[in-house]
């Protein structure tokens, strides 16, 4: 199955450890990743859309614009991605006039918007598409015992009426995925919680992020299991700075599910970056077998 | 006791009404089913989705496009548009404020820091020769070229 990669920035350029675990891990799933040249910033559903929505839109717009002129379907790794290319589509769908103006922009670069492209996480690729019974299938060492503090943040699934993924009180996808690994998916009661990052205060961000890393704690998980690179960056180096700001060590890891994919598929902890992580997944591979 | 008269300020809706998501604000009835499922209420008392919406209604454009607004403590995550009723979409109202704070120049500084760069390179994260390092090292491809000057032509 042929499909083309949307990386976004933060994949690539901060966390590359994400986007090799992606390229590792989907081939053997039988996924062919097709790069393509033209992509730019999805934009930035935050701080970008903050300061212009037009802009965004429009932006957002041409990337859906290239991406049309392959035929093949789109998958995000980031959330963040995949929450500006859906709103985008939504709102240029449901407003003819709003399309209208982004297309004019458009225009004067010689492309226009038509929304004839399918556009998903990837992580709705492998349950509606290949099925999670293709991931259990690809594992060669199954992560017996490990438990998994999931992580599902924000905008994957909110709002649910653009993103269509899943329920958003109780959503079951990423669960699904890390039993697929033969790990357990750890219920703990901050499991719907924001990230924080979003939020432009230096205060509100740590109290979220620690609330839910003591609720982790709290159920004794060997890690946390994301697929969001704006929530690692709250978790990995915002350990860092719990500890230094309220004086709270968990030391838990943080761990994109994909890598944990590739320790599944038989990969070494190297091979999908664990060693570039601040907070390191000793935990995890004192639990692995073979 | 005298009534406190309420005067609402029309000019500012219209303002917000023509920003993309602002005109949604018109659908609100108070309900605060927003409020019950906001992290960032839980954890501050001084951010409230229903009382911004309250005040977009009345027109109160100082309270929330001034320097001490408190919209700039929303954390972005969709649960009031997930549970509105009345598909008000407060946070697309939101940020349709952080918009026309943008053009009055009354949005926090690090705004334009957090953001600028997509303007400049068409990427949202500074790319340095560590990153590049650290992708060879990973066996990562090179990085495709950013079509920069194109967006340069689109936007406004």
């Amino acid at each position: 199955m042929k499909v083309v990669p949307f990386w976004g920035c933060m994949m690539p350029l901060k966390y590359p450890q994400m986007e090799l675990a992606i390229r590792k891990t989907l081939p053997n799933l039988g996924v062919e990743l097709v790069d393509i040249e033209g992509f730019t910033c999805c934009p930035d559903p935050i701080y970008f859309k903050g300061r212009d929505k037009m802009n965004w839109l429009t932006i957002a717009a041409r990337n859906l614009a290239v991406a049309e002129e392959t035929g093949l379907d789109v998958i995000t790794m980031c959330s963040g991605c995949i929450s500006t290319l859906k709103e985008a589509q939504y709102l240029l769908a449901e407003d003819e006039e709003l399309k209208f103006e982004v297309n004019q922009r458009l225009k004067k670069i010689n492309k226009e918007y038509k929304g004839k492209i399918k556009v998903k996480h990837v992580t709705v690729l492998l349950r509606d598409d290949l099925g999670m019974g293709a991931i259990t299938r690809s594992v060669k060492r199954p992560l017996n015992g490990i438990r998994v503090g999931i992580h599902y943040g924000c905008h994957l699934l909110k709002p649910s009426q653009i993103m269509q993924v899943d329920d958003a009180d109780y959503p079951q996808i990423l669960d699904d995925f890390v039993r697929a690994m033969g790990a357990i998916p750890v219920e703990h009661k901050e499991r719907m919680l924001c990230c924080g990052k979003g939020c432009m205060d230096d205060e509100l961000p740590l109290e979220m992020t620690e609330s839910i890393f003591s609720a982790i704690d709290e159920e004794k998980a060997d890690c946390m299991g994301l697929i969001c690179p704006t929530c690692f960056s709250s978790f990995d180096l915002g350990q860092l700075m719990i500890a230094r700001k309220k004086g709270r060590e968990f030391n838990i890891p943080v761990i994109y599910l994909f890598q944990l994919l590739g320790l599944a598929q038989g990969l070494k902890p190297e091979e999908v970056g664990l060693h570039t992580h601040r907070v390191k997944p000793e935990r995890v591979l004192q639990k692995l077998v073979g | 006791m005298e009534k406190e008269k309420v005067v609402v300020n029309f000019r500012f809706r219209e303002r917000l009404n023509k920003v993309p998501g602002g005109k949604h604000h018109n659908y609100c009835y108070q309900c605060s089913a927003c409020v019950a499922s906001c992290p960032a209420a839980r954890f501050t008392k001084e951010f409230n989705p229903r009382v911004i919406l309250l005040k977009a209604l009345l027109g109160m454009e100082e309270d929330l496009t001034g320097p001490d607004s408190p919209i700039w403590l929303c954390t972005n995550c969709y649960s009031c548009y997930e549970r509105c009723p009345q598909d008000v979409r407060p946070i697309e109202v939101i940020i349709a404020l952080k918009n026309i704070c943008v053009e009055k120049g009354t949005a926090p500084e690090n705004l334009t820091k957090l953001s600028e760069n997509i303007g400049k390179t068409g990427v949202s994260v500074v790319i340095t020769s560590a990153v590049n390092r650290i992708r060879q090292e990973l066996g990562l491809p090179e990085l495709k070229k950013i079509p920069i000057e194109e967006l340069k032509v689109i936007i406004e």
